[in-house]
């Protein structure tokens, strides 16, 4: 097999590692308690530490496995490109994974609901009531905190899985034939990797001068500091998504991939001056 | 296209209208709550507030005052510095005064203050919290 299509197997099995454990999380997770049941699995339930971190470090695998496989199919949008059904196919599967994946990624952050889950949770919703005419829906859609408490987060964490998997097998591949090694290579290092580092939660400090939000969000944190919310939370995390996603109707694909690629380097600066912050 | 495949085509968006608008209407509905009332039995000291989850409650010479601990900016829970006398946001750095006047930041805006009532007898407070988005 092609090191593209092994990596996309990777993908899937990491996808398929962390449905499953997030199902397994789910048996001790409390939506009308999610902090403190969080701690209970951390710290009083058995194995609970560990499922807890295997679903964030197979949840973190697929993210990164993603973005890989989508930087290894750039090459092949030639093809796509020539058939109107190629190019929807392509803008579909960006549109449809990209930000199924990252909220899914986000909403597990703010389902534990400890300080850096409920600044991340709060400053969604704002970022989305702060969109025009839409913003109110989409809010009642994926977050409405303010009225519903975790909620719907957790309706819409559990309905990104089924989603991410339906898009990403039935429409991406048709059918999958996952190889037992290549799950079994996701699950032995994820699983190696759950036994030595727990998921993160943070400890209760009331008077905290900083919170860091999830790592892949803290260049917009940043960003947020000097520009808009609609600009800063919005606008700009979606352009790179949306060039992605319309490369199949461009002549030259180069200059987009460099307006891509500048785009990175610009959010990697960002992201690392909310780490050098004390 | 023939009107016979326009007329399916027409046929299957609006069957799939019919369906979207209840599932629209039924998920963006807001339930009407009453507001959440907390009762405070601490008496704030001096110029210490009482902190809770949701608000500082000082007390002042013209009575009482609760000011919410909701960043203007994003909705962050902010947190009292008792030694500047005034609150900061941990998200995005913006500063307050103590009674909740915007000082920096991206905030822009004043932190509101919920309705407060003093209990008889010294027994505290009833702080009322309007529930949901304003």
């Amino acid at each position: 097999m092609s090191s593209f299509g092994r990596l996309a197997e990777y993908a899937t099995a990491a996808l398929l590692v962390s449905i499953v454990s997030g199902f397994v999380v789910a048996y001790q997770y409390e939506v009308a308690d999610p902090f403190i049941s969080c701690v209970a699995m951390e710290a009083a339930i058995p194995f609970g530490a560990f499922f807890r971190a295997l679903h964030f470090w197979s949840s973190q695998a697929f993210f990164l496995l993603m973005w890989i496989h989508i930087a290894q199919s750039i090459p092949r949008l030639e093809k796509l490109k020539s058939s109107p059904r190629g190019r929807i196919y392509w803008a579909v599967l960006i549109l449809g994974i990209v930000p199924s994946g990252v909220f899914a990624l986000f909403s597990g952050y703010v389902l534990r609901w400890d300080a850096t889950g409920k600044a991340a949770g709060t400053i969604a919703e704002h970022l989305l009531l702060d969109i025009p005419l839409a913003g109110r829906s989409l809010d009642r859609f994926f977050i409405a905190i303010a009225n519903e408490g975790l909620d719907r987060v957790y309706a819409v964490h559990i309905l990104l899985a089924a989603l991410l998997w339906g898009i990403g097998t039935w429409y991406h591949t048709r059918r999958v034939f996952l190889k037992w090694n290549a799950w079994g290579l996701i699950l032995a290092s994820c699983g190696l990797v759950s036994t030595v580092f727990h998921a993160p939660i943070d400890i209760p400090q009331d008077m905290t001068s900083l919170i860091k939000g999830p790592w892949f969000f803290l260049g917009v944190q940043e960003l947020l500091r000097y520009l808009p919310p609609l600009f800063a939370g919005v606008i700009y995390p979606a352009m790179p998504v949306m060039v992605l996603a319309g490369l199949p109707w461009t002549k030259d694909t180069k200059p987009w991939l460099w307006s891509i690629a500048g785009w990175g380097a610009l959010y990697a600066g960002l992201v690392l001056i909310m780490c050098m912050r004390g | 296209m023939t009107r016979r495949d326009w007329i399916k085509k027409a046929g299957k968006w609006g069957l799939m209208s019919l369906f979207m608008y209840p599932l629209y209407a039924f998920i963006v509905n807001v339930r009407v709550r009453p507001p959440e009332e907390v009762r405070v039995s601490t008496i704030p000291k001096g110029n210490e507030p009482v902190i809770e989850p949701q608000f500082a409650l000082f007390e002042t010479a013209k009575g009482p005052i609760a000011v919410s601990r909701q960043c203007t900016h994003l909705g962050c829970t902010i947190n009292y510095k008792g030694h500047e006398k005034g609150f900061l946001c941990p998200c995005h750095q913006s500063h307050f005064s103590w009674d909740g006047r915007y000082i920096s930041g991206p905030a822009k805006k004043d932190l509101p203050r919920f309705a407060v009532k003093r209990l008889e007898g010294g027994k505290g407070y009833i702080v009322e919290i309007p529930r949901g988005l304003p």
